[in-house]
């Protein structure tokens, strides 16, 4: 069965001017993780809320767990936990507080809660702040609070929306490491993210969202072939110019004093020797899924432009 | 895993275990909102009772319990708007098996207990001001009947609100329409036959009345308890079928 069957959704917000999401299919197996991928404004958020119930499609259908989010949002919400984009626990209550009794809410026993929240919080390490109110935590903690509830409630589908924004690089690892644990269980995950080295960390699937359309979809090798040059080579640009480069391949500025060389296995080793021949330095590394998105949507994810973001989320 | 077992959970211990999170564990951390919060609906009973040399005590105890029913009730609408709109809170319940109408209760019943000191004083008052020991259950009836229809009524405003600074100023105007301009602090013979119609289509004017009543204060000929009863219980049960098909869980 599949996690997300969407077909031709379209969302247009009230008093917009142009959709936030158009006509956008999906299909994301179970037992994956499925990441959307992109700027903020892309339409990521507005996904997310519709298939999480949370937010109603402006045409179009999407079935989660089989269950048409229109007309049985009721078996859905039995179903599916979220991290909602820009949440934060409240003040007052600590990280224990939430998760249990969050999942006592959800209908678990006391004794089943107790045993849930105290895995969670060990897994994310925040069992030893486990009775420190929110408001003396780090950001990044409170984040993981929202997260410990998501997962503690082991719903077959997971949304995490932007999970590790404001996390430190630590923490982020501690998030991926759960997220891994979910998915050995079988258990399906719809992700978004505008990290790269997230989505490519745990994604088993991926699509490539902006401006409200799916540029591209596939697991990251099948990404990685939307360039035809499989290789990248950095290299110095003081000491050479993309004239001379252009011989072996197509070239981009990167605008940090390197040259990005896109090009095939053979002709990187000849770039390798131009560089050494002229004690430049250089670096060579397959195609990346920053490369593809950059290809794709023609400016880094981290250029956001000002219109970018949604009246209900950043994605 | 929990949701299987879902369809045997009660809503009932859904809503007391938000009003548990919300309610009990806040105060246990911040008991000083309690004061805050007991203190705020005696201001106008001080007033009237220092101004009017205590002739109008008993309006202005009947009065002060219907807006302090109203302040609370209402005060569901900013909370609500306020884990909507600043904690995302809501996002979290509206993806998951609790029905908008638990979240409600929970979040109403963690309302009527940072009001309970307040509500209790009065509630005394009330009686101490002359109602019989056996006019208990109708007072009872009376704050219950205001208490559930200002938090459905709360419920319903807040969803529809975007921001929380919208939900404050309808929630002022909403309180204002209903527990300043009725006549609840105030005796309804003064109002004019023309606009009877209208002050009586109140529910608050009905709980005034009613407090007023069982303080055995007089009360118009055209009134009786069972009218203010009908009244009352029918903006109940409207203000929760409102609340339930037109208040909005899921964003459109």
């Amino acid at each position: 069965m599949l996690a997300i069957d969407a077909v031709s959704v379209t969302k247009v917000y009230k008093g917009a001017t142009k959709p936030a999401l158009e006509a956008v299919s999906l299909k994301v197996e179970s037992g994956k993780v499925f990441t959307l991928l992109g700027r903020n404004g892309a339409g990521k958020t507005t996904f997310v809320r519709m298939c999480a119930t949370q937010l109603a499609p402006t045409s179009g259908t999407i079935r989660v767990l089989g269950y048409d989010v229109a007309r049985q949002a009721r078996e859905i919400r039995d179903l599916i936990s979220v991290v909602p984009q820009e949440g934060r626990p409240l003040r007052a209550l600590t990280p224990w507080d939430h998760v249990y009794n969050w999942l006592q809410i959800r209908g678990e026993s006391r004794q089943v809660a107790k045993e849930k929240t105290e895995s969670i919080l060990r897994k994310l390490e925040l069992y030893d702040a486990r009775d420190r109110p929110a408001m003396n935590l780090s950001g990044g903690m409170k984040q993981k609070v929202l997260v410990a509830m998501a997962m503690a409630a082991e719903a077959q589908l997971l949304f995490l929306d932007e999970p590790t924004i404001g996390l430190d690089p630590v923490s982020r690892r501690q998030v991926w490491s759960a997220i891994n644990d979910w998915k050995s269980r079988g258990q399906s995950i719809l992700l978004t993210t505008h990290y790269m080295d997230e989505a490519e960390m745990l994604s088993d699937y991926v699509v490539i969202v902006d401006n409200g359309k799916t540029l591209a979809q596939g697991t990251i090798q099948e990404l990685r072939k939307v360039i035809p040059q499989n290789i990248r080579v950095d290299i110095s640009a003081d000491g050479t110019d993309q004239e001379s480069l252009r011989t072996y391949g197509s070239v981009v500025d990167t605008g940090t004093g390197m040259l990005r060389v896109f090009t095939y296995e053979s002709a990187a080793r000849d770039l390798s020797d131009f560089a050494l021949k002229r004690n430049l330095s250089f670096n060579v590394s397959p195609v990346t899924l920053d490369d593809v998105f950059v290809y794709l949507v023609g400016r880094s994810i981290d250029k956001t432009d000002s219109n970018g973001a949604d009246r209900n989320g950043t994605g | 895993m929990a949701l299987a077992r879902h369809d045997s959970i009660l809503p009932l211990r859904q809503a007391f275990l938000i009003a548990y999170v919300t309610g009990i564990l806040w105060l246990r951390r911040n008991p000083i909102s309690l004061v805050f919060t007991a203190i705020s609906p005696f201001s106008l009973l001080f007033v009237l009772y220092v101004v009017s040399g205590g002739v109008y005590t008993h309006l202005a105890v009947a009065g002060s319990l219907v807006m302090a029913l109203v302040g609370y009730g209402l005060a569901l609408g900013q909370d609500i708007s306020f884990y909507k709109t600043e904690y995302k809170i809501q996002d979290i319940f509206v993806a998951s098996p609790v029905s908008p109408l638990t979240y409600m209760m929970g979040l109403a019943l963690s309302e009527l207990l940072f009001g309970l000191p307040a509500l209790l004083v009065l509630a005394s008052l009330v009686i101490y001001f002359g109602a019989p020991i056996a006019s208990i259950p109708f007072l009872a009836a009376t704050i219950l009947l205001t208490w559930g229809s200002m938090s459905a009524m709360g419920f319903f405003l807040s969803s529809h609100m975007l921001h929380m600074r919208n939900a404050t100023q309808v929630i002022s105007f909403v309180n204002v329409i209903l527990a300043v301009l009725p006549p609840v602090f105030y005796s309804v013979t003064i109002v004019p036959e023309a606009l009877k119609p209208l002050v009586y289509a109140l529910p608050t004017t009905h709980a005034s009345l009613m407090l007023q009543y069982i303080m055995e204060q007089p009360t118009p000929p055209e009134w009786s308890p069972a009218f203010g009863f009908a009244v009352q219980f029918a903006y109940l049960i409207g203000f929760i079928a409102l609340a339930k098909t037109k208040a909005l869980w899921r964003e459109t």
